[in-house]
């Protein structure tokens, strides 16, 4: 399919996007937690996705982590566009939940790989959990998440050190 | 490569595949993951695994309208070109010795553009920011994206350079292009920067190409900027080994999109 977008076929991308949609959509939520600005990152995501699809390199990864890499791109940046708006003083749109019922289309269910880190991100001890989705999904930096928690750089670091270790043990296993 | 420098970077990778790392930090750790294969698999397993971390996150079936609104986007915009080389077309600076203005043409523009937003946002009252905001996002998404281009670019620009193997060519123009001046950078491993100003309007339905000859055998390293008429610039990947002999750069006016072999007139040349 990334074959026919990449030559042009408009039509691979409403494929495109009834398949990863949905992915797009929720982790897009899970960071601005705003259904408006979600639904912005998705347009931009697909029409990224569209425009430099000729240049899409395989290696890099899958189509769904490529889709998702740039969904989470887009949506810190928001993020952060935000958070100047109310440094600025001015008032930063409400968060909203999803204007949707969280229905999941049948091909977007799950992989065993997910199922297994899912499972992993569950067991991971609760300060490596926090100091990785800070990093992952607040987009926040090192010494940031340092502040934020009140800890020693070295110890963020180690936490998330520790933290992709074992999840990445988990995937192999 | 020493083992500390392997060292150093590898304990930067985790922060890499998270994006945390400030640009020249970045680049840094990119440069080793070209040498590197051990850390780049390590980069790619880790891509792999923050992929899967995304992918824990609950799916939200979006609305019916926001397909609509997605593929109706789609239907109005281009698709980027294949990348072959890097390159950028007219650049307006004010006029300085062409071999200093190269490293710092993508910055500045940069920084106008950015400074530019910035003005806007200081001199506006609070209600009319959260106008300009919205307006500023947008813009800020298309600037991440130049931006983008430009440091791929800025970076192969310093990298031929600062090359040990870099020969500076300056080429001379003739018939309409006598007042014309263009200087060629020449990596044989980087690439080749080439810088212009001053360049005749192309003829009508034309552009201008450049090209390195090596044993009479010239190949195409690009496309100059279709609209010409004064400042250009061509940053490309070298388009095939050199062997470090005599060499000429040439510019030659050819039919949009170029061809494999030069047909037109020869405007500007240089060997060495």
């Amino acid at each position: 399919m990334l074959r026919r977008l990449a030559t042009g076929d408009r039509e691979a991308v409403a494929e495109l996007y009834d398949r990863h949609a949905a992915r797009v959509l929720g982790l897009a939520y899970r960071i601005v937690r705003n259904s408006s600005d979600a639904e912005d990152v998705v347009q931009e995501v697909f029409s990224q996705a569209w425009r430099t699809a000729p240049n899409y390199e395989a290696s890099r990864g899958t189509v769904a982590g490529w889709l998702l890499m740039m969904a989470r791109t887009r949506a810190i940046d928001r993020v952060r566009a935000r958070q100047a708006r109310r440094d600025a003083g001015v008032e930063p749109d409400p968060e909203t939940t999803p204007s949707t019922a969280a229905s999941v289309p049948e091909q977007i269910i799950a992989n065993q790989q997910t199922a297994r880190i899912r499972g992993a991100m569950a067991d991971l001890p609760v300060e490596q959990r926090t100091a990785l989705e800070l990093a992952y999904f607040e987009g926040l930096t090192q010494s940031e998440i340092a502040e934020r928690l009140q800890i020693p750089l070295g110890t963020v670091k180690t936490r998330i050190r520790s933290a992709l270790v074992f999840l990445r043990r988990s995937v192999r296993s | 490569m020493t083992m500390e420098r392997h060292a150093e970077i590898a304990d930067r990778l985790e922060a890499y595949a998270l994006d945390q790392l400030p640009v020249l930090e970045r680049r840094e750790v990119e440069e080793h993951l070209q040498q590197c294969a051990t850390c780049a698999k390590d980069v790619h397993e880790l891509r792999a695994v923050l992929a899967g971390v995304a992918e824990t996150v609950p799916p939200v079936a979006p609305p019916a309208a926001l397909r609509d609104r997605v593929l109706s986007g789609v239907a109005m915009e281009a698709q980027e070109p294949v990348r072959r080389e890097r390159r950028v077309g007219i650049v307006q600076q004010p006029r300085r010795p062409l071999s200093a203005m190269v490293p710092w043409a993508a910055a500045a523009i940069v920084v106008l553009a950015v400074s530019a937003v910035a003005f806007k946002l200081i001199d506006q009252s609070r209600r009319e920011l959260a106008d300009q905001v919205s307006r500023v996002q947008a813009l800020n998404a298309e600037l991440g994206q130049r931006l983008e281009l430009f440091r791929g670019q800025t970076d192969l620009a310093l990298s031929i350079l600062t090359s040990g193997d870099m020969r500076e060519i300056p080429l001379d123009g003739r018939d309409n292009a006598v007042a014309a001046e263009a200087r060629a950078f020449l990596s044989p491993t980087r690439g080749l920067l080439l810088v212009a100003d001053r360049m005749p309007e192309p003829p009508p339905g034309r552009i201008y190409q450049v090209w390195i000859i090596e044993g009479n055998v010239p190949v195409s390293a690009g496309l100059l900027g279709e609209e010409a008429g004064g400042r250009g610039m061509l940053i490309a990947t070298p388009p095939r080994p050199g062997g470090g002999g005599s060499v000429t750069v040439a510019i030659t006016d050819e039919p949009p999109g170029g061809l494999p072999a030069p047909s037109g007139t020869i405007r500007l040349a240089g060997s060495i």
